[in-house]
């Protein structure tokens, strides 16, 4: 029974070694899939206010029948270069599965040859920052074969702005102030009691 | 050296002469001893939890901030750098004013920057609040302070090594509290992200306050009671800053302790801060994954420092003060080794194993260190017992702005080369010497005794007044640190010559 163990143990150890580096990269994909996004270049959104509508189609000029094989779309807003600096969990890598670019969905749909477009509301977890939105086209086995983006392939034109939510509230506010101040006023009354014993026992 | 058995009949526990009991006993809340040491342990815990609160929670903070991984290595070393001097600042208010209403005082005067945490609004707020909030960590040294007012030098080693590591424990809590506390309240009561961690906050800054009012309330410095009600009744001699503050900085042994604290204690502050991001860098673990090991690293001072402590004072009884210092050498040099080693391993299972053994390595040696801190000074235990802890902090601030900082150095190989400096360090211990019971390689100087070690910290003047009572109670009672060979050395002091603390 030792030996099949030993076996398992190796195995998995081996297994930790192997880096997983089987799976889409982004450099093998074609921007087949048109994106319009309504944002401007450098307009400010704010998180759980405003909305963007995205529309995508497939770009005509491509050989016909190279979308036979989408079956899902799935638009993403992403983080433009700027707001990935200094931020290595947003970081790009050309391995799809690891990347941390796009980590935000705005929608999935079955692919459809007319043009689709979708309305979303800004969600309140939105973190601030300047994003472009991205689609990428998956087929039946939830691989990547295409994608499409409102920006070009340097991700420098046409990126907007989202102002995020501060997540504070007025009673919070309050409550932490309340809270601080009791705890010095707190400590003060101390004081105060032990000068009182001190003068107390000296009188013993 | 055995007490008479009348006076000590209103203790729960045995006691020496100065009272400190010589039995420590874990479950019991007997008053004042044990009661002070669960009071410690606790408040001290809760500074822990509320100055590493941030680290488990920055993936949602820095997208609420919108941080960088600069802003946030800042913030990692402001939280370890505030303490610095609050530590040496906190030992000289524990001589003067005791540890009671010392540490009572910095924990609340640091809670309002853990309630003000919920409202900060940029990296440079998140920083202010660390930094402030790191200023609680200085409760370290009013543990150890307090632990060795309370507790016999037989089991001061044990009683340090307990509080020290239970509190430390906070670090390694907090990783599993503070986002259990988090999704509670996202899930359950439904708030947004980034209002959900603010509140999450509230929790650990209760926790702390709470703790100091129960320290106030319930706690004492002495076993005979409290120092201003002993200062006004004459038992105890309020002392002068710059006297014992000079008599800290001068004893150099203090400063080599400093340093080597720097190389275990600091190591953990810096390894709580980077080693959950080491795991879900290199081996690509999820980030809750990363907590949980992170976690288990601090979680591991369950028994590891106290371990340390233990054995301390095992070795101490056999072996007397060389065997203490002997032993904090060895285990020091095998966590540096170990830590060495950490940074080279390639894969997952195998860096988990190494770093859980390195855990108990180091913590052990910081156990070790505050076994032989009681016995440097008696004036000046709360300055030298400051300066150790601050060294502890020092530490992990250069350790981070050398080796994990910037990308000069991946973050493999500064916790190899963290490795090598924890060991040169570490050999500084070979230069500690004390008079009366020797060193590593040197045997005791004949005929010194520990009241001239002790009572040199005292001058003429200062002993006519009879200021020097407490002094001469802690060497009758340090004679035991000769180990078992010294105890039947007779006690006569050279009374030619008095050596000074060299």
């Amino acid at each position: 029974m030792e030996v099949p163990a030993g076996f398992l143990v190796v195995y998995l150890l081996f297994s930790c070694f192997v880096a997983s580096s089987y799976g889409v990269y982004f450099s093998s994909l074609n921007e087949t899939i048109i994106v319009t996004a309504t944002p401007t270049q450098g307009q400010v959104l704010k998180a759980g206010e405003d909305q963007i509508t995205v529309t995508w189609r497939f770009n005509q000029t491509y050989r016909a029948g190279t979308d036979s094989a989408y079956k899902t779309v799935k638009v993403k807003l992403c983080y433009a270069p700027i707001s990935q600096k200094d931020r290595s969990w947003r970081k790009t890598v050309d391995l799809l599965k690891k990347d941390k670019t796009c980590p935000h969905k705005i929608v999935a749909r079955p692919d459809t040859a007319s043009n689709n477009s979708f309305t979303w509301s800004i969600e309140r977890d939105i973190p601030s920052g300047v994003y472009f939105v991205r689609a990428f086209a998956f087929n039946a086995q939830d691989e990547q074969v295409a994608y499409g983006q409102t920006t070009n392939a340097h991700k420098s034109t046409n990126l907007f702005e989202i102002q995020a939510i501060t997540g504070r509230h007025v009673s919070l506010d309050i409550a932490s102030i309340c809270f601080s101040a009791f705890s010095i006023v707190s400590l003060a009354g101390f004081f105060y009691m032990e000068k009182r014993k001190a003068k107390a026992s000296q009188q013993k | 050296m055995e007490v008479s058995q009348n006076s000590d009949r209103k203790f729960t526990l045995p006691v020496d002469s100065e009272h400190k009991a010589t039995e420590f006993r874990l479950f019991s809340v007997a008053t004042p001893h044990m009661r002070a040491f669960h009071l410690s342990w606790i408040s001290f815990f809760s500074c822990f939890v509320s100055t590493f609160a941030a680290p488990p929670l920055l993936p949602i903070i820095r997208d609420n901030l919108n941080l960088t991984a600069t802003d946030i290595g800042n913030a990692g070393i402001a939280a370890v750098s505030g303490a610095v001097f609050a530590r040496v600042a906190m030992g000289t208010a524990c001589d003067l004013f005791g540890p009671r209403l010392a540490s009572s005082s910095l924990i609340l005067l640091t809670a309002p920057a853990v309630f003000l945490s919920s409202i900060a609004n940029s990296p440079a707020a998140f920083l202010m609040v660390r930094f402030f909030t790191g200023f609680s960590l200085a409760t370290f040294v009013s543990t150890q302070f307090w632990m060795s007012s309370m507790f016999s030098p037989n089991v001061v080693g044990t009683a340090n090594g307990l509080s020290g590591g239970w509190g430390n424990l906070g670090g390694g809590a907090t990783q599993l509290i503070m986002p259990l506390v988090y999704s509670l309240i996202h899930t359950n009561i439904g708030s947004t992200k980034f209002t959900a961690w603010r509140i999450a906050f509230f929790i650990p800054a209760l926790f702390q306050a709470l703790s100091a009012y129960a320290i106030f309330f319930l706690g004492q410095d002495m076993p005979d009671g409290n120092y201003v009600r002993l200062e006004k009744s004459g038992e105890k001699h309020k002392d002068s800053f710059s006297q014992v503050f000079y008599h800290a900085i001068t004893n150099y042994r203090g400063w080599i302790l400093a340093l080597t604290y720097g190389y275990c204690f600091g190591v953990e502050l810096t390894i709580d801060n980077i080693i959950a991001q080491y795991f879900y860098d290199r081996f690509d673990v999820n980030l809750h994954t990363a907590g949980i090991i992170a976690a288990s690293f601090g979680l591991a001072n369950l028994f590891s420092r106290p371990g340390g402590g233990i054995l301390s004072d095992l070795v101490g009884k056999r072996y007397g003060m060389r065997g203490r210092l002997w032993t904090l050498w060895v285990v020091q040099m095998i966590g540096g080794l170990l830590c060495l080693l950490l940074g080279k391993i390639g894969s997952l299972s195998g860096s988990v194993a190494v770093m859980l053994v390195f855990s108990v390595f180091v913590q052990a040696a910081c156990g070790l260190t505050f076994g032989v801190v009681p016995f440097i000074s008696r004036r000046s235990l709360g300055v030298i017992s400051g300066m150790t802890g601050g060294g502890g902090n020092v530490g992990a601030v250069l350790t981070q702005v050398i080796f994990f900082r910037g990308s000069r150095y991946s973050t493999e190989e500064g916790i190899s080369l963290m490795g090598v400096m924890i060991m040169c360090c570490t050999l500084l211990i070979l230069l500690i010497y004390f008079p009366q019971w020797g060193g590593l390689f040197c045997g005791p100087r004949k005929g010194v005794t520990e009241e001239d070690y002790y009572l040199s910290e005292w001058t003429d003047a200062e002993k006519e007044q009879g200021f020097h009572k407490m002094s001469m109670k802690f060497s009758e009672n340090s004679r035991r640190e000769r180990g078992k060979k010294g105890a039947s050395v007779p006690i006569t002091s050279d009374k030619e010559t008095p050596p000074t603390m060299v």
